[in-house]
């Protein structure tokens, strides 16, 4: 299963002064869970494309350094540059931040299928396949709807369904749930929890929120105007409610009661040695305040 | 423009169902009055009704049975264009809005149509870009914008008609923290300057820090109609209608039982109790009391 290495990539879209990603480096391992955030404008979409090959196969720009895909053919690294669209699709399902933009089916089961059709699916599998990609998006009923027809949030929903269906080796997915109801959201993120740990998939997911993937994810990468700003396990970037401040992003209400608890004086510095690691849940959060009590 | 001071609802639903040709029946008899200067959130499950119910708000959609009423005049009888000129709406969809080659003409379109002209619309258009921060793209083409760009353009375009409703669905997806808190201190400007805003959110902070009140849709049916505080207090209701509770509520909640209150819904305050809490337990000086912010706009 390939790795992503990501080597002195910069870029920049036709006619804009300043590059959209500067010279970053990051490496994702196979399996890893990585959550991408900052700011609007920050290059989390631009990253994500050039991980997916949207960048450069389909939008246009300048391109320095290089995204190698390891182990992606017998003969080692590729850059993603040089692999084919339709390659790349067979190992990378994308889930673009214009859900509605995403769909081309008049129906809803149409567009489950047409990508399984695409990739050569067993059509004796697609029924389960379809069935399943929808079940896990809470969208059953709407198997035989218009696509037009949806709300917003039942439109996304589809667009992630889609995607999920293919079962990808790499799930790229640029603010996915920025319309999902929250029952929904917690269903998606579990959905994709699971896909991660049980059967090694790597998650690449760009969000503003990160209050429910911090628990999720192994990594999280907080960028600035094109560069990487922080990046780490989630106990170790929340140690920073300055930079998350500085950048814009909002700290998760668990972690920010850690901190206020440092200010009132009932918990030692976060990082000093006696310090209890920063909650990441409200149940972690709930726990630590009881002790305090 | 505050509305007029009428005595009746500025809006009233009455027995309210709309079925689309392909969908269902998205509207099962709602019934609700709203008044002029509220501050109002719309929640509910994904296909729940509430965009179907709040474009009924402008003739954006018409009754299929049952009737809105705007200043005490049924919709169906005015003119889209009279509803326009008093009831603004902002769309899930920012590329369902937008039309326009050049940004100043998306947003000149609407106070043209007003008939403004000259350095009166220039000014008004120029204050719009300015409040959703795009003034530094007023010359180029929506089209390049990012989604989330777009749709604080949407709003933008909005915000220069100056009206006295104005209904945002969803005005907060896709926008980072600071620029989500931007346009709800606008939209919280513009109610205190006696504007009535109707917000349709997933959100449940933002709920719990900018609405008085908040309508809870599901299966096309009000469920809940009350202040948030209240409807948190429904943990049950919440989260059958696929809603959760925003985690400084569910924190609070949880430490209830052991003596812990933070009235104003912050983090900061909730750690300021516990402080004092933990203080008295042991024995020794309590900490200052150190509450503020929280849900301000409902005095
Ligand atoms: N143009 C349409 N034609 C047919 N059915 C529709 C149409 N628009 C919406 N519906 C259906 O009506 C119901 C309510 O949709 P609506 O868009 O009002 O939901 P919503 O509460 O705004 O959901 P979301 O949170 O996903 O935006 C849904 O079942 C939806 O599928
Ligand atoms: N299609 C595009 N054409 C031109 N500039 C773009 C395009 N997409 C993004 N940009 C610019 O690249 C920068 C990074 O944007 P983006 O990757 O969309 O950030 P994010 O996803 O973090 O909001 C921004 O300055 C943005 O304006
Ligand atoms: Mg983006
Ligand atoms: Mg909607």
């Amino acid at each position: 299963m390939p790795s992503i290495t990501i080597e002195n990539l910069t870029f920049s879209y036709p006619d804009c002064s300043s590059p959209a990603l500067y010279e970053v480096n990051l490496t994702i391992e196979a399996g890893e869970f990585i959550v991408i955030t900052g700011a609007t404008g920050a290059g989390k979409s631009t990253l994500l494309r050039c991980i997916n090959g949207v960048i450069p196969h389909f939008q246009p720009g300048t391109l320095q350094g290089n995204v190698w895909l390891d182990r992606a053919t017998p003969s080692g690294r590729v850059p993603v540059a040089r692999v084919s669209a339709p390659q790349l699709a067979r190992f990378i399902g994308s889930v673009f931040d214009d859900p509605e933009g995403q769909i081309v089916s008049p129906i809803v089961e149409e567009e489950i299928a047409f990508g399984l059709e695409n990739t050569g699916v067993d059509p004796a599998q697609m029924d389960d396949r379809i069935a399943k990609a929808l079940a896990d998006c809470g969208i059953s009923h709407l198997r035989h709807r218009a696509t037009s027809s949806l709300s917003g949030g039942q439109k996304q929903r589809v667009a992630i369904a889609a995607v999920l269906a293919l079962a990808p080796k790499i799930l790229v997915l640029d603010e996915p749930t920025s319309e999902l109801d929250p029952d929904g959201t917690e269903a998606v993120l579990k959905v994709l929890f699971e896909l991660n740990k049980n059967h090694g998939i790597t998650i690449i997911i760009a969000e503003q929120k990160v209050t429910l993937l911090a628990p999720l994810c192994d990594r999280l990468v907080l960028l600035e105007k094109g560069r990487i700003a922080l990046q780490g396990p989630p106990r170790k970037v929340f140690m920073h409610p300055y930079i998350f401040a500085k950048l814009g992003v909002e700290l998760p209400a668990p972690a920010r009661l850690a901190h206020a608890l440092v200010q009132a004086g009932v918990l030692p510095p976060l990082d000093s040695p006696d310090a209890p690691p920063i909650p990441l849940t409200v149940e972690e959060a709930f726990t630590l305040s009881r002790q305090l009590l | 423009m505050p509305a007029k001071l009428t005595g009746r609802p500025l809006i009233e639903v009455r027995q309210l169902k709309h079925i689309y040709r392909s969908g269902g029946e998205a509207l099962k008899g709602i019934a609700l009055t709203i008044d002029a200067g509220e501050m109002i959130a719309v929640v509910g499950r994904n296909g729940a009704g509430k965009t179907t119910l709040t474009k009924h708000f402008n003739g954006l959609l018409r009754p299929t049975t049952g009737t809105v009423l705007l200043d005490g005049q049924d919709t169906a009888k005015l003119p889209v264009a009279q509803l326009a000129r008093t009831v603004g709406y902002v769309f899930q969809n920012p590329d369902h809005q937008i039309f326009h080659e050049r940004l100043f003409d998306e947003i000149a379109f609407g106070p043209r149509n007003l008939g403004l002209r000259g350095d009166e619309l220039t000014t008004r258009v120029d204050s719009a870009l300015k409040a959703v921060d795009l003034t530094d793209y007023r010359d180029r083409d929506p089209g390049e914008l990012s989604r989330g760009q777009r749709k604080r353009a949407a709003l933008a375009s909005v915000l220069a008609m100056e009206t006295a409703v104005i209904i945002l669905d969803e005005p907060t997806s896709g926008q980072d923290y600071q620029e989500s808190e931007q346009i709800m201190a606008i939209l919280q400007e513009l109610n205190r300057r006696g504007h009535t805003i109707i917000f349709i959110t997933h959100d449940m902070e933002l709920v719990q820090e900018h609405a008085c009140r908040v309508l809870l849709i599901d299966d096309g049916k009000l469920v809940i109609d009350s202040p948030p505080r209240e409807l948190f207090r429904q943990e049950q209701a919440l989260t059958s209608a696929g809603l959760r509770l925003p985690p400084t509520a569910e924190l609070e909640q949880r430490l209830a039982a052991f003596g812990i209150h933070s009235d104003a819904g912050t983090v900061e305050a909730l750690a300021a109790s516990i402080a004092r809490r933990s203080s008295q337990i042991t024995a020794r000086d309590s900490f200052k009391e150190n509450c503020s912010g929280g849900a301000a706009a409902c005095q």
